[in-house]
């Protein structure tokens, strides 16, 4: 619900937004909705003045329509393909993690996600170069593993201690901060404060699920409503500046059965129960399609 | 002066309104029971638990529309309104070129450019662009297909808002559902919503209270569970809605028919992935589908090849 404000636009003066007010049209929707021609002779402004009012507001407010040509052009020119580290990996991803789309990586605890996240990670800020935005919601980042883990690949020092540069580390414990986190991330167009001078290209979190469990699965909605706006925040910082974005979701750990593991858009109890402790690989395009491709756990990610 | 150029506004839009809009009822006769295609003027609702194939459906439909006349398409212009970023251009891409058999990207360029795209991120947004949907609607008649993918995006975040009134949870989607209902009234265009099922806590009891008439056919559907199937949404929706299909999808093992057939697919049996789609129209009974997701897009199963 977007308030009417004084000066929002040409000929909205404060004594019509009073006015406006007084006749119960308070927001912008109202205003749209609201037939005209009685609003005019209530407040005593022309009918017409209403009308521009009404054609810039609905302009500035509404959707940005795109032809599909160009919004294909776009995506055409602004989509990469981010490799991950590992040839087999990269195998179920379809060569890599895609700019523009959410990777969920789900599967019950020790499975490897935190370590399969270090990896990417590591491989962006040291091979490809690029910044990565790392989110920890869950304590299990070091510098020395993320140094560990670099020294294999690197052996000179200053390579090392640049990728380290380029990895920008979030550390947050509750589901208020990390929409926060997010929203400041969006508004400031990705560059965190930090000096790196990389172009951020990838956005891991690990895991969603640590801070946004805890609250479902209750009969109040806020859990399920706070899972969707950090959805809805990822998806449009990802489509926006045309980064890739790994998201970490732990499940229960099970037996038996197939594992069905909840994508971020259902509840997150239990469900299903595979009989192994299987490390499970989501390409997850949008909330509502979920491809899934098993990777048995190997050790020494 | 105002009230002359009301007029003239009036007679514009009686225009639009007489000026007849292609009819949609050749969309996808597969898909509708026989002669129970959408008419203009009437929703259909795709409904269904995630990934079972909504946004595949809706892929279906738009290359339909898009596509020229040469490849089996209806050369007419789509919206499509994206709440849940999950038009992928890529897979609709390969879908199209996949259908149109040649890599022309002219063609495909000339395709695309018959598809408007608009992301929408709430429902007062969503609200805000069907009233400016109305101008394009009054001013381009052959625009007659809306699609909606999904109008149950904002389900959680407008229940949030709205508190413990359910009233309030659901009058901005009331307020959609209201001005879409005079859309489809003064515009005749046809519109296809996708709607995901079963939020898992409990939906609000006041929904489930009242029957919703377009549901009551599919009592006797095979659907896995009746409270998944539920309509959740608001009554003013629900209203509107003349055809439902409810998606599902289940894993086949697909039976060896032959020797040469088995030696073909491999040591390993592959599980393929059969999606459902029962059609239940308001009056004019129901039908059932079967198809599987490929490259091409969505292949339906007839019993011919089914196996």
């Amino acid at each position: 619900m977007v308030v009417l404000r004084a000066h929002m636009c040409p000929g909205l003066e404060l004594q019509l937004v009073r006015d406006l007010r007084e006749a119960d049209i308070s927001t912008v929707e109202e205003l749209v909705s609201a037939d005209l021609e009685a609003l005019a002779q209530k407040c005593s402004v022309s009918y017409k003045a209403l009308l521009a009012i009404r054609r810039v507001l609905l302009a500035q407010h509404t959707a940005f329509p795109v032809s599909g040509a160009d919004l294909y052009e776009d995506l055409l020119s602004s989509t990469a393909i981010l490799s991950t580290g590992h040839p087999r990996l990269d195998e179920l991803l379809d060569s890599g993690l895609y700019t523009g789309e959410l990777t969920e990586l789900s599967g019950g605890p020790g499975t490897g996600k935190t370590q399969v996240c270090f990896g990417v990670a590591v491989h962006i800020a040291l091979h490809l170069k690029q910044g990565v935005i790392f989110i920890d919601t869950t304590g299990g980042i070091t510098a020395t593993r993320l140094h560990q883990m670099l020294q294999t690949e690197s052996s000179s020092l200053e390579e090392q201690i640049a990728a380290l540069q380029r990895i920008h580390v979030f550390q947050l414990f509750d589901v208020f901060s990390l929409l926060d986190c997010l929203c400041s991330l969006r508004r400031s167009g990705l560059q965190p404060v930090a000096v790196g001078g990389a172009c951020v290209r990838a956005v891991i979190i690990d895991s969603v699920s640590a801070v946004i469990s805890p609250l479902l699965g209750t009969r109040h909605t806020e859990g399920m409503s706070l899972m969707m706006q950090v959805a809805a925040l990822l998806k449009a910082l990802v489509k926006d500046f045309s980064v890739a974005a790994l998201c970490g979701w732990g499940c229960a750990p099970c037996s038996g059965g197939v594992l069905e593991p909840p994508s971020p858009h259902t509840a997150a109890a239990g469900g299903a129960r595979p009989e192994h402790t299987q490390l499970q690989l989501l390409k997850v395009c949008n909330a509502h399609q979920v491809l899934q491709t098993a990777l048995s756990h190997e050790s020494g990610v | 002066l105002c009230s002359d150029w009301f007029k003239t506004m009036q007679g514009f839009v009686l225009f639009a309104r007489l000026e007849a809009r292609r009819s949609l009822k050749d969309i996808e006769p597969r898909l509708f029971p026989d002669n129970g295609g959408p008419e203009n003027g009437e929703v259909v609702e795709i409904f269904g638990p995630e990934g079972t194939g909504k946004t595949e459906l809706l892929y279906l439909l738009l290359s339909r529309c898009i596509l020229p006349l040469s490849a089996g398409g209806l050369e007419l212009s789509v919206i499509f309104v994206d709440a849940d970023f999950s038009l992928d251009l890529f897979r609709l891409v390969s879908i199209l070129d996949n259908r149109l058999h040649t890599t022309d990207e002219a063609l495909l360029r000339s395709c695309l450019s018959r598809l408007l795209v608009l992301h929408c991120s709430s429902s007062s947004q969503l609200l805000l662009t069907l009233h400016f949907l109305e101008t394009s609607f009054a001013s381009r008649p052959d625009q007659s297909l809306l699609l909606i993918d999904s109008i149950s995006a904002f389900y959680w975040l407008d229940r949030a808002e709205g508190r413990t009134s359910y009233s309030k949870q659901e009058e901005k989607l009331n307020k959609c559902s209201e001005l879409l209902g005079r859309l489809l009234r003064d515009y005749k265009i046809t519109v296809f919503a996708t709607s995901s099922s079963a939020p898992s806590p409990s939906p609000a009891p006041s929904h489930s209270s009242a029957p919703s008439p377009s549901s009551a056919p599919s009592s006797s559907a095979p659907s896995p569970s009746l409270d998944q199937d539920k309509p959740y949404l608001c009554r003013a929706w629900q209203k509107l809605v003349s055809h439902r299909l409810t998606c599902s999808k289940s894993e086949i093992v697909p039976k060896m028919a032959t020797t040469t057939a088995s030696s073909l697919m491999g040591p390993k049996r592959r599980r393929a992935t059969q999606f459902t789609v029962h059609c239940s129209s308001r009056n004019k009974g129901s039908r059932i589908n079967h198809f599987t997701v490929t490259d091409r897009g969505v292949e339906f199963i007839t019993e011919l090849n089914q196996d």
